[in-house]
């Protein structure tokens, strides 16, 4: 072939990627004023700005968005997203004039920007496709066909062996390439079979400019964001640099995940948790009168001999009840009547006389009270145990290995499959009863005594179901923490107990002053990371008793959370999160009080 | 062929399969309903699904949606919640009987008074009486006249008995007007026949250990639901008699489910709603019947009329046909497919209903008629609009719960309950 004709394709390309290059920053700031635009249009909208006319009417109109009452979330909410939407507006306009300029920091916002924008145009045409709402359909439509699904292994198998080939050989190219072509024809599969590409639904999509939008939106961002990407050398950008962008690049989709379902959920809980909100309808601030409610207490004497009683009769005690008006807005009329009053959260008999303790939220103290004495037998059933069972596994005997494994199942099964088998073990003609008659049986018959068969109701005794979650709760910690302490050993150097040993100290003097010293950070992590544990548990009484509602003894705090929000509907979302955001606070108060133990004791 | 060629052929080929399509679009006016019940198990689904199909065909210019909800325990509340907040709940849906009030009074749920009033064919009288006194019970004063929904179904206690125990103890059958005395000795000669032989077994809910309380005379609620009604005597003996059950070691655990050792033949009597009968069925494999329940110190025959009701959105976009749906759902055809299954009594009290009910499940030769006059004289499930019905609950199954299992006598319950729940009724 002539080196000439060769040569001119090349040429072509060339000349083609340079006249890209040139168009790549005046189109890039050409959709960074689109953003500009619908972002400052939305946040008129949101914002509510449009409304007063003139120059805020004609930007709100672009968009045109109704945004109502904006979910049922409230004018804070509706507020907070209107100015959050500034940020973008701002960016675009820095960002424009320093890419005009041929500044780094403009390509970068630039490059935000457009990556965001192509981001949300990916979602909004999932959700106008319809995927994130039929999704359990999509599921059933690619289960259809399953052996589609072996397309991915087989792909990646393919991309394994071709990488054991040399960098430049050919057949590598070509393993590679058909591996790619594989993995492409599973997604198309995965397309076709899950009803995506029907024809209704295309119909459905090609009539609505919002798909026809997202579409040119998705090519826009798309194209130009990856041009001006490649733009980093005449930009002058540093390897440090380009390091940087790629590592935040991996970094984005947590980023994004971690800020939408993880970061927003908890600012909104923390507002709504000021609020009344209730399924349906738009949150009221109300300040604090959530925690005001939720913690209010009041105690009183009930004297049989005195004739005045003043303070027995406000709560709810003799047919009587004081009145709390705490909101004045007459939209939550009901919630108010609903919390009238004090409940009888404890009595006590004082010589002659009865202290009654009232409380506006019987059930909030009631599983807080759970939850901390579930937390009180958690603690020396899941560690102390655990302890004795890492120092039996870090011994040299055979099949230790085995056991290790067989101790930490329990932490990794689900709790869901566990707590039923439980469930089981747990009934009054269950395995547990049957060994507590034999163990008597057996005593009795040995030592001539007459103890009664226990026949314990483990989910039924108000006394017991705690210790019930308690136990099925440390045999699935113990393991875990077994591990850690294992690993905590195996970090203790050796010549600590030759030196012992030496000196003439016994193994017991060796556990108490070396292995627990040596221990006090390992045993730190474990304690905070079990109490962490034991003031969320949730998934143990909820599966341990299937029928609702659960014994009130079993009701710890973030089960009282989940009742309140989902079935409590007059109370609603806006208690639950200030329920949540207490709890929080009693966590992190108890971690923090652990640091400040741990920080003041350091072993030297 | 240079890049940007193929650039513009894609787009033009994107184009191109946008454009087919779009040609041969038309415009679809049919109205879709999506309604939700919560099913007990796939035959109930299979029902349902066809009652769905067979309106769906009946019915132009509408496409009907079944989705069958979780089961109780799977939380169908909390999915319906999330939805009813996330604007994606059904037009039509089931609610619980004691769930119609924090509906209504959260407005979730449409006013369909309207829609009744210009539906000739709507007649309020051919449904239970108490069922309906409550769904046209109004939560605000200046809308006095609602309607929130209409019962889906209707079922009552009955008093499944395990024949072969009776005969084996020589015991007479169970008769309709039978008393707590003739009970009593009944499950403990019954119980008397082996130590893994229990004499009676219910569940542990606010049902069962109520009709101990109503059968003795006492309420949960004053009568007119402003207060709790529990603090008298009739209350402690009502419980005493159960708690001696309980005590004596007469009766299955309290707070087990009884219904697995009663298929199993080691319980004589277990009470239990209609919707019990198709697993028995099934499952047990012993001669069985089903009794009333016995009459009580009152001297009256009582039983509970549970109840759920099929009630519309108040977001959907189409009341009209909503409205429709469910008079459709509830009239005697569709429930009558419905009772055939076994777990449901219809919630028509017209004639024709119950003839239909009493001709069910003919093979297995059970007294369908008990159900009935269970039903007749029970006390409506309350949906309370009067206080915090869910925290009540809650304190008052605790209380018995303690006395039933020893922890607390029958007087210490009766003389404080009434303190303890005072503060969630409302002024």
């Amino acid at each position: 072939m002539d080196a000439t004709l060769d040569y001119a394709p090349r040429t072509a390309d060339k000349n083609w990627r340079n006249q890209f290059e040139n168009l790549i920053i005046p189109l890039s700031i050409l959709i960074n004023q689109v953003v500009l635009v619908v972002t400052l249009s939305l946040s008129i909208n949101i914002l509510d700005l449009d409304e007063r006319g003139g120059l805020f009417a004609l930007i709100g109109g672009i968009t045109g968005v109704d945004v109502g009452n904006f979910g049922n979330l409230g004018a804070a909410v509706q507020n907070f997203t209107g100015l959050l939407l500034l940020t973008p507006v701002l960016m675009s306009i820095y960002g424009s004039v320093r890419l005009y300029f041929r500044k780094q920091d403009g390509r970068y916002f630039s490059l935000l920007l457009h990556f965001a924008s192509f981001a949300v145009c990916v979602v909004v045409l999932l959700q106008l496709w319809g995927v994130f709402l039929s999704f359990e359909s999509v599921v059933d439509g690619i289960m259809e066909m399953p052996w589609v699904l072996l397309g991915i292994p087989l792909a990646y198998v393919l991309f394994w062996i071709a990488g054991k080939f040399s960098p430049v050989s050919q057949l590598r190219a070509v393993l590679e390439y058909v591996a790619l072509g594989m993995a492409g024809l599973t997604f198309i599969g995965f397309v076709i079979f899950s009803d995506l590409l029907s024809s209704t639904t295309l119909i459905r999509l090609s009539q609505n400019f919002g798909v026809w939008l997202a579409i040119a939106g998705l090519l826009a961002f798309g194209i130009i964001g990856f041009g001006l990407l490649r733009m980093g050398d005449a930009f002058g950008e540093t390897p440090d640099q380009r390091v940087a962008w790629q590592g935040w690049l991996m970094l984005s989709p947590n980023i994004i995940g971690f800020t939408l379902f993880f970061a927003g959920p908890l600012l909104l809980s923390f507002y709504l948790s000021f609020t009344v909100s209730r399924v349906g309808q738009t949150p009221v601030f109300t300040g604090l009168d959530n925690y005001r409610n939720i913690t209010a207490l009041e105690f009183a004497w009930y004297d049989p001999q005195a004739a005045a009683q003043p303070n027995k009769l406000a709560f709810a005690y003799g047919g009587l009840q004081e009145q709390f008006v705490w909101v004045a807005d007459e939209s939550v009329r009901r919630y108010r009547v609903n919390t009238v009053g004090y409940n009888v959260l404890a009595r006590w008999d004082i010589l002659d006389r009865t202290l009654y303790i009232g409380a506006r939220d019987r059930q909030f103290w009631r599983s807080m009270g759970n939850t901390i004495t579930f937390c009180l037998m958690l603690v020396p059933l899941a560690t102390i145990p655990a302890v004795g069972m890492s120092i039996l596994l870090n011994s040299k005997m055979p099949g230790m290995k085995f056991f290790r494994a067989v101790y930490f199942l329990p932490s990794v099964a689900a709790v869901v499959g566990t707590a039923t088998i439980w469930r089981w073990l747990y009934q009054p003609q269950g395995f547990y009863n049957y060994f507590l008659a034999e163990i008597t049986g057996f005593f009795n018959s040995v030592l001539g005594t007459n103890y009664a068969d226990p026949q314990i109701l483990w989910l039924n005794d108000p006394g017991v179901v705690l210790f019930s979650i308690v136990l099925l709760a440390a045999w699935q910690v113990v393991g875990f923490n077994t591990v850690l302490f294992l690993a905590g050993l195996q970090g203790i150097p050796r010549p600590l107990y030759e030196a012992a040993t030496v000196d003439g100290a016994g193994r017991w003097k060796q556990f108490w002053y070396i292995t627990l010293p040596m221990l006090r950070p390992t045993t730190f992590f474990v304690l905070t990371t079990t109490i962490i544990t034991g003031l969320q548990v949730f998934n143990e009484p909820y599966t341990l008793f299937p029928a609702r509602p659960i014994p009130e003894n079993a009701v710890t705090s973030v089960y009282y959370i989940w009742i309140t929000g989902f079935t409590r509907l007059e109370l609603g979302f806006g208690y639950a999160s200030a329920v949540a955001w207490l709890l929080f606070a009693l966590i992190f108060l108890v971690t923090l009080g652990q640091f400040r133990v741990q920080g003041s004791g350091q072993y030297d | 062929m240079t890049k940007r060629s193929i650039l513009i052929m894609m787009i033009v080929a994107m184009l191109a399969m946008f454009a087919v399509p779009m040609t041969i679009a038309q415009d679809d006016e049919d109205v879709t309903l999506r309604w939700r019940t919560r099913p007990d198990n796939q035959a109930e689904i299979d029902v349902y699904t066809a009652a769905s199909e067979q309106i769906d065909a009946e019915w132009d210019g509408v496409t009907l949606v079944y989705e069958p909800g979780g089961t109780e325990t799977e939380d169908y509340q909390v999915v319906l919640v999330t939805e009813l907040e996330a604007g994606t709940a059904p037009d039509v849906f089931w609610i619980p009987g004691a769930d119609i009030a924090t509906f209504a009074e959260t407005g979730l749920i449409l006013n369909l008074n309207d829609l009744a009033m210009a539906d000739e064919d709507f007649d309020a009288s051919d449904f239970y009486e108490g069922p309906m006194g409550f769904l046209t019970t109004p939560v605000d004063e200046d809308v006095p006249d609602v309607l929130w929904g209409l019962p889906r179904d209707v079922s009552a206690f009955g008093l499944y008995y395990n024949k072969d125990l009776f005969d084996e103890a020589g015991l007479d059958h169970p008769e309709a007007d039978w008393t707590w005395d003739e009970f009593a000795t009944a499950a403990e000669e019954i119980a008397d026949l082996g130590a893994e032989i229990y004499g009676f077994g219910m569940s542990a809910w606010w049902g069962p250990f109520g009709y101990f309380i109503n059968a003795a005379g006492s309420s949960f609620f004053t009568e007119d639901f402003s207060a709790c009604g529990l603090n008298n005597d009739a209350t402690v003996e009502g419980l005493s008699f159960a708690a001696d059950l309980y005590q004596s070691g007469i009766a299955f655990p309290y707070a087990s489910d009884p219904e697995g050792p009663f298929i199993a033949g080691q319980i004589g009597m277990f009470m239990n709603g209609r919707w019990a009968t198709p697993n028995v069925i099934a499952n047990a494999g012993f001669n069985w019947d089903v009794a009333t329940l016995p009459i009580g110190p009152s001297g009256e025959a009582t039983n509970w009329l549970f109840w759920g009701a099929y009630v519309v959105n108040a977001n959907t976009a189409h009341p009209e046909e909503a409205w429709e749906l469910v008079t459709r759902l509830t009239d005697e055809v569709i429930q009558g497919q419905i009772a055939d299954l076994g777990a449901n009594i219809p919630s028509r009290q017209t004639d024709e209903a119950i003839e239909l009910f009493l001709a069910t499940l003919p093979d297995a030769g059970i007294n369908n008629q008990a159900f009935v006059d269970g039903a007749a004289v029970g006390v409506t499930e309350a949906p309370l609009f009067t206080g915090n019905w869910p925290l009540i609950r809650d304190t008052y199954s605790d209380g018995v719960a303690a006395v039933l299992n020893g922890e607390l006598s029958a007087e210490d319950f009766a003389s404080t309950i009434c303190d303890d729940v005072a503060g969630q009724f409302f002024d």
